[in-house]
């Protein structure tokens, strides 16, 4: 018996209000509420994402939310980017394509990370939606420019086509030519991932400029300095443009043309491109640095003296993306000129090499932390690490959301006092509170997952490689870490125990990948008995996991919860612990 | 009299003021510019001349109660002033929605009533804020709202039937069996036992269908595939029996795990759907109504149909009776690595043989 009567609304009243409520987040809470409210809900959702493609079906997307017109799926999991996962592993997007085709002709929206899309997929995209305007590949292959030009020629009304870090048979540039004369709709345009040295520019600039409302044009390579400054005069309401090759002879007639065409761009706020940079054309971006928040200089082979001088004119600068080329010099001259900086990420040259090529050192990050307040976002990849650094870092930054440190060298100890690195770590997760994701790297043992598990309350994705001593160390965090979605880990020394014991929280959790560590097939198999609410999937490319005794390790092991039951697209090398499929095959 | 009667005398209040009525009988007269700004209000005066007088006065909808149509005239008395700065109009809407989340239900309720869709955008938004970053029984408590979702229909639950992946295997199956079954009319070669499908065991079942993948340990071998079928096509025209010895001569019959990907691709080939990795679960089998595709079902004979729809029921119930008991036997006998066979005993109970042990 209810205490009070419960508010009614008419349905479109609740639907209304529903309207200003758009994060996923939000909409699966309002979606459980009550009854009502999920069938409400249900008919005036139109954005749905999924974090992984295996997890439901997409007859079951399109069973419970029929008017959906835009979708944002991914695929494989985030280590396939270190090439830890096969090739064939997975990951199709075309059995969504195909079920989307028939049940959503209003499809405006298609967004993709790590999904193998191929030709086919696009040339049914081109076809099946009359009203599409935007695809998204963010590190996608699998398909050509053939399937491009399928988009291109068809879409009517595409807005933005964006393909980054994605790899694409590069056939031909013509694909470009495909857009016909009558688009004019174009908001923006990554093609940066392309290759071929031939794109056909004189399409492109056509392309640009007849489109009023671009406002992102990222370039590939091929497209040389020299014809920058034509494309940009032909959209100078462009607000984020990425360069090809920034390098030419000096000539003063080019560097005066380039100087003037960037500074006719008025809106233009974020930079990236830069592929091999010629430091004496840098100055005739200075007329725009003012306004930049954000640049990507994460392929520009630029020193550390002509890096700081850049920076310096980019006092508004929130984003940085540099190699190590920066130094620890550059860093600290970043520090006292941009008080905006939110995300920096610096990358490594030469990671292979064995010894450091660059002077950045973890002073370079101490610096940013003490200078720059805003600071939420590392990504840093450095060559030595102290614990005293890291608690300076934690100290400076409590605001610190993201923090993905990797010292190339693994199980590196701290440099000052060859200890391993659990302090620092732990002050970064006590006194960061907000921290929501987390890479470990250097030497680790069980206790700083102790101090993860404590501390890290709203962490949701952890990466770790190389570290612990033991299962206790995977206990602490699977155990502790409550807001927990994504777990990664390789060469970690892990196996049953931890994982069995906290088997309830992989139900919790988006997915769990374990490479190089001690899990055996026995508990994968238990797993998957007693665990139907998740696919337990064993990769191994040498022979069948149960060729050698049951007590033997996985090489692979990957966990995600689904309501789609197991997969049937598995490769060879893919084995489900799914007792029915396994059992029935 | 008439209205036009009542103009004369009362020419300022005809100028003036709209009556009202909410649905307590309560009466009200509303200066016009404010209550001409509501839309509903504004359509009862213009195209019906009503809210001229204490008897013409306008019903207003249910939704609006006395309280509520005061707030609501509050907001039409500010905002249908002219001259206001939009700073002024946001400060003022900023300062008005900060009520009790049951006030401003009710409000939303009338404004929406009543057409006003500034304030029902405005209450709405006001409302959104306050479901945003809630969980779904924090949403419950504040708007008094039943739990009355099942935890199944919470989770998109594989217990919808059509998307239990044991019972899309067992279509597959099925789908399989009729398959083969036709094409073995075809080749006029219906033989005595297939009447006594029932007697056979789980595991010829699934060698006929697999075509006896003898292959256990080719992974990326893309000969197997074809070895299979040709298997199968052998199998046609032997009987149940010799099926059985075939079986029984393969070491680890149900253990191929390691085949379950070649095994799943010999499988959509035998469908009939096309042999490539389009065929995910939620292939043209996603239901077993789904299942009377017309080409498969048009030539098989219904007395035989009958019969592979008793032998599924028959392999669905044993499967899903028995599974955990099932599951149990398998696992404690994974470590000792013997070959595990399953039969079935004439009465239906599930047997398990091993090369050493019998239960």
């Amino acid at each position: 018996m209810q205490k009070k009567m419960a508010y009614s609304f008419p349905d479109e009243v609740l639907e209304h209000v529903f309207s200003f409520i758009q994060s996923d987040k939000d909409r699966n809470a309002v979606s459980l509420v009550c009854k009502s409210w999920y069938e409400i809900e249900r008919w005036c959702r139109r954005k749905v994402f999924i974090g992984n493609c295996y997890a439901v079906s997409p007859r079951m997307v399109i069973r419970r939310f029929p008017e959906v017109r835009s979708i944002k799926l991914k695929g494989k999991p985030h280590f396939a980017d270190f090439n830890l996962v096969p090739d064939g592993w997975g990951g199709y997007v075309l059995p969504w394509i195909a079920e989307m085709a028939g049940a959503y002709p209003w499809l405006e929206e298609i967004r993709l990370k790590r999904m193998v899309v191929t030709d086919e997929s696009l040339e049914l995209i081109a076809k099946s939606f009359k009203n599409f305007k935007v695809l998204v590949l963010f590190s996608c292959e699998g398909f050509s420019t053939d399937g491009l030009a399928a988009i291109a020629a068809s879409c009517k009304n595409l807005r933005e086509l964006d393909l980054r870090e994605s790899e694409v048979d590069d056939l031909s540039g013509h694909w470009l030519a495909h857009f016909p004369e009558t688009c004019t709709s174009l908001v923006s345009l990554n093609i940066s991932c392309l290759r071929s040295d031939e794109v056909s520019f004189s399409a492109l600039e056509r392309l640009v400029g007849r489109c009023p409302n671009l406002r992102s044009l990222r370039l590939n390579r091929a497209v040389t300095l020299d014809k920058i400054a034509n494309i940009l005069r032909r959209a100078p309401q462009l607000v984020d443009f990425g360069t090809g090759y920034y390098a030419a002879e000096l000539q003063p007639d080019v560097f005066s043309n380039l100087a003037g065409a960037f500074s006719s761009c008025k809106e233009l706020k974020s930079l990236s491109g830069f592929w091999d940079v010629v430091p004496a054309y840098l100055p005739a971006l200075y007329s725009i640095c003012p306004r930049l928040t954000s640049l990507n200089l994460s392929y520009a082979t630029i020193q550390s003296p002509d890096l700081i001088k850049l920076v310096s004119h980019c006092p508004r600068l929130q984003r940085l993306l540099v190699l190590d080329y920066v130094e620890d010099s550059g860093l600290e001259e970043l520090a006292s000129s941009c008080k905006d900086l939110q995300e920096l990420r610096v990358f490594p040259s030469d990671p292979f090499g064995a010894e450091p090529n660059v002077s950045l050192t973890e002073q370079g990050l101490v610096a940013v932390s003490l200078g720059c307040p805003k600071l939420r976002s590392v990504l840093y990849f450095c060559r030595r690490m102290s614990n005293a650094a890291l608690v300076t870092i934690a100290q400076n930054r409590p605001n610190l959301t993201r923090f993905r440190l990797c010292i190339i060298e693994p199980k590196t100890p701290d440099y000052l006092t060859l200890e391993p690195l659990d302090v620092g770590f732990g002050a970064i997760v006590e006194h960061c509170k907000d921290l929501s994701r987390l890479s470990l790297s250097g030497l680790l043992t069980d206790h700083v997952f102790e101090y993860i598990g404590t501390y890290g309350k709203k962490l949701e994705m952890l990466s770790v490689a190389f570290a612990g001593d033991s299962d206790l160390g995977l206990h602490h965090v699977l155990s502790g870490c409550e807001s927990l979605r994504k777990l990664e880990i390789r060469d970690c020394p892990f196996g049953d125990k931890a994982l069995l014991a906290n088997a309830a929280k992989l139900e919790t959790m988006r997915s769990l990948w374990m490479s190089s560590c001690a899990v055996s097939f026995g508990a994968c198999k238990l797993l998957g008995q007693k665990m139907p609410k998740l696919n337990v999937e064993v990769i191994d490319e040498t022979e069948p996991p149960d060729s050698r005794p049951e007590s033997c390790p996985v090489d692979k092991l990957y966990i995600y919860r689904s309501v789609a039951g197991p997969r049937f697209d598995m490769p060879p090398f893919v084995w489900t612990m799914d007792e029915a499929v396994r059992i029935l095959h | 009299m008439s209205e036009v009667d009542m103009a004369v005398i009362k020419p300022e209040m005809m100028k003036s003021y709209i009556w009202l009525q909410t649905a307590d009988g309560s009466i009200q007269q509303v200066e016009q510019e404010v209550a001409m700004f509501c839309p509903m209000i504004c359509h009862e005066v213009i195209q019906k001349g009503m809210g001229s007088s204490k008897n013409y006065a306008i019903s207003l909808p249910q939704r609006v109660n006395p309280a509520m149509l005061s707030l609501i005239l509050d907001y039409c008395r500010f905002h249908q002033v002219p001259g206001r700065s939009n700073k002024e109009r946001k400060s003022f809407d900023e300062k008005f929605i900060r009520m009790d989340t049951k006030r401003l239900c009710e409000l939303t309720s009338a404004a929406d009533s009543l057409q006003l869709k500034p304030l029902v955008d405005l209450t709405s938004r006001a409302l959104a804020r306050i479901i945003e970053g809630k969980s779904p029984e924090e949403i419950r408590e504040i708007f008094h709202l039943p739990d009355d979702l099942t935890e199944e229909e919470k989770l998109e639950p594989l217990k919808n039937t059509t998307d239990d992946p044991r019972i899309r295997l067992l279509n597959r199956l099925y789908a399989k069996k009729r398959k083969e079954l036709k094409e073995r009319q075809k080749l006029k070669n219906i033989e005595v036992e297939e009447e006594r499908v029932d007697d056979r065991s789980v595991d010829d079942l699934l060698s006929f269908i697999n075509g006896d993948n003898g292959d256990s340990k080719g992974i990326k071998n893309s000969k197997s595939k074809k070895k299979n079928r040709r298997r199968k096509d052998q199998q046609k025209n032997t009987s149940a029996n010799e099926a059985i010895k075939n079986h029984n001569k393969e070491p680890n019959g149900l253990n191929q795990v390691c085949c379950s990907a070649e095994v799943g691709q010999t499988v959509w080939a035998g469908v009939g759907a096309t042999s490539n990795l389009h065929d995910v679960e939620d292939d043209i089998f996603d239901n077993k109504n789904e299942l009377d595709d017309g080409d498969i079902d048009d030539e098989i004979d219904p007395a035989l149909k009958e019969k592979i729809d008793r032998e599924v029921e028959d392999f669905a119930r044993r499967l899903n009776s028995d599974w955990p008991e099932r599951m149990q036997e398998i696992l404690s006998f994974g470590h000792e690595r013997k070959p595990v066979h399953f039969s079935l005993n004439g009465n239906g109970s599930l047997r398990r043989y091993a090369n050493s042990e019998q239960r």
